[in-house]
């Protein structure tokens, strides 16, 4: 490691907390204050609001299994561009990253031409089939799906890179097939990418607001997640409601990740 | 014959790794592959293995045609050179993945793995993480698993290319008296020459995707077929129109024997009980000629009385291996 004098090290310290504090840990702790501003019994009456319940079951619900189908494609995903040569593979892992510089918005849009029942490309022909995707919980998870599908490869495919193929040409070689070599030997190595990768999604898919709004219609009790009621619950002044539903949301994210943390053996232990 | 390789070419873009290449290792013996880095040799055990292809050519393995056959129904035992252990499983789990993935009843496993540790010397480690083992302790865990499942052939690549030179040695000591013990048919490939002389009942030498020779040892060493082989299999100078070994290099402190070359010592260099000379050859006798490399016993050495700048008469030893030196270059 290169040597730094100490002043430097405590002026690159004191950035760094510096620039965390304010633009993250300072605004959501408000959002914390703010929530319980009217007391506790004020944070709970919330849940009485059938339309918030109902949100935040729907939240629940479109991320799972978002998630769900994140998880499978995912590790598939990495598997097909680390372990095998075809052509258009560089194209494909460019168009995994997509997700991450494309605005939701956009992908919201995106996926109305194409789906919506009325003059979208595929949308009429499944329309006539009696599957309906805008307006409807299949469209809100294909949005999520979208926006949160670089999660698990990202995090997988180094794992998997730096692993190498050797542990799995043993297994192979000692009698696996593709189906056991995966379960007992891919799989138990790349364990906590996978973890670390689905809270990751799981994280951001609970707070995906922007191509959800476009594909849900935001109809309240049916299609309005949690994300959703936040803003129209801030936009008619209900400012409790709305930081209490945003404290909720960021409540489950922040577990979810400290949760991994501690459970995560320590790295540069191998 | 235990492995009959037939006709087998292997390509990688423009580069043959393997040139129409047919060989048989016998049952029972312990075979080298031998060869320069990028000669082939490697590519030819994984495709034995099946973890390659070969473009054409067959493979047989105790008779049947393995060609088609993907590893897992080869029944071969591999060992590779970075260990390939599955860092997650401890060193009798390990062993036992063959087994447990043939469905062997519990009992069954555990007394077999026992067996296995004990004929590796790990049994005080069995459940120990392979992470906590050294590099040699990890091959030996390694060949312990590739044993596991009772393969017809067991294939090693560079199996101690990775460990330092001590622990090289001893492993390879180790290997042989293995091999002495349960018998199974052997292949290993390696680059060391020392290793594939000390270990080896039989040594195919490959270079460029070609094999150059096969034989034993002693053959290979006393009967090169080529320049080549020669050269691999040990240190080669030139004396006049032959090429030999430098201790196949008679020193005299005086002309007279017919056909000795004369030249005086330029470099002189004691390594432990050898000493090694150059010579270079009068310019009448072999002009813009390498110096000639001799090796002689310390004892010899001392008893002819040579010094740098000495002027000395140099002929081929009695029985010398020789080959015809190339044109010159």
């Amino acid at each position: 490691m290169v040597e730094v004098s100490t002043p430097v090290k405590w002026l690159l310290r004191l950035l760094a907390i510096g620039y965390v504090f304010l633009l993250v840990a300072w605004p959501v702790s408000t959002i914390v204050q703010d929530a319980f501003a009217d007391g506790v019994g004020a944070f709970f009456e919330i849940f009485q609001d059938e339309q918030v319940v109902n949100a935040l079951a729907l939240t629940a619900q479109v991320a799972l299994q978002a998630v769900a189908i994140n998880l499978v494609f995912g590790v598939g995903i990495s598997l097909l561009l680390v372990r095998y040569e075809f052509p258009g593979k560089r194209v494909l892992s460019a168009l995994i990253d997509l997700p991450m510089s494309v605005s939701p918005v956009v992908v919201g849009l995106s996926l109305l031409l194409v789906y919506n029942g009325r003059d979208g490309w595929f949308g009429k022909t499944l329309e006539e089939w009696g599957v309906q995707i805008i307006f409807s919980g299949t469209g809100m998870i294909m949005a999520t799906c979208f926006v949160a599908l670089p999660l698990v490869i990202r995090e997988v495919v180094p794992v998997l890179t730096e692993i190498g193929d050797d542990q799995e040409q043993a297994a192979r070689s000692l009698g696996a097939n593709a189906r056991q070599t995966f379960l007992r030997i891919t799989l138990p190595s790349i364990k906590w990418a996978v973890v670390y990768g689905v809270v990751l999604s799981l994280a951001r898919s609970l707070g995906e607001f922007g191509a959800v709004k476009v594909v849900s219609g935001n109809v309240a009790n049916q299609t309005q997640t949690a994300t959703l009621v936040v803003e129209k619950q801030y936009q008619s002044f209900d400012q409790t409601g709305a930081y209490g539903v945003s404290f909720v949301l960021a409540f489950v994210s922040v577990v979810c990740i400290v949760v991994v943390s501690l459970l995560r053996p320590k790295e540069h232990k191998k | 014959m235990s492995i009959e390789v037939t006709n087998v070419t292997k390509k990688y873009g423009d580069f043959h790794a393997l040139d129409d290449v047919s060989v048989s290792l016998p049952t029972g013996q312990l075979t080298a592959l031998l060869g320069p880095s990028g000669g082939g040799k490697s590519t030819l055990l994984r495709i034995i293995a099946g973890l390659d292809t070969a473009d054409s050519g067959t493979v047989a393995i105790e008779g049947t045609n393995a060609t088609k056959l993907p590893p897992q129904k080869r029944n071969v035992g591999f060992v590779f050179q970075h260990y390939a252990v599955f860092k997650h499983m401890t060193v009798a789990k390990n062993v036992a993945f063959g087994l447990e993935i043939r469905k062997t009843p519990k009992a069954e496993v555990k007394r077999r793995v026992g067996e296995l540790l004990e004929l590796v010397h790990l049994s005080q480690f069995a459940d120990r993480l392979p992470s906590q083992l050294s590099g040699g302790q990890r091959q030996r865990m390694a060949l312990a698993r590739a044993l596991a499942v009772e393969p017809t052939v067991l294939l090693l690549d560079e199996p101690f290319g990775a460990l330092d030179a001590k622990v090289r040695k001893e492993l390879r000591e180790w290997l042989r008296r293995l091999h002495d013990e349960v018998h199974v048919t052997t292949v290993f490939v390696t680059h060391d020459q020392e290793e594939a002389m000390e270990v080896a009942d039989e040594i195919v030498v490959i270079n460029q995707g070609r094999v150059e020779q096969v034989g034993s040892p002693d053959e290979l060493y006393d009967e090169p077929a080529n320049d080549f082989v020669m050269g691999f299999l040990g240190e080669v100078t030139r004396l006049g129109p032959v090429r030999l070994r430098p201790h196949d290099v008679d020193v005299s402190v005086e002309p007279g024997r017919a056909g000795s070359f004369p030249g005086r010592i330029t470099r002189l260099l004691r390594v432990g009980f050898e000493v090694r000379l150059q010579v270079e050859l009068d310019p009448e006798v072999a002009s813009g000629a390498e110096p000639v490399s001799v090796v002689l016993p310390r004892s010899h050495a001392r008893g002819l009385d040579l010094e740098l700048g000495s002027r000395v008469w140099l002929t081929a030893a009695v029985g010398a291996v020789t080959v015809p030196a190339m044109v010159a270059v």
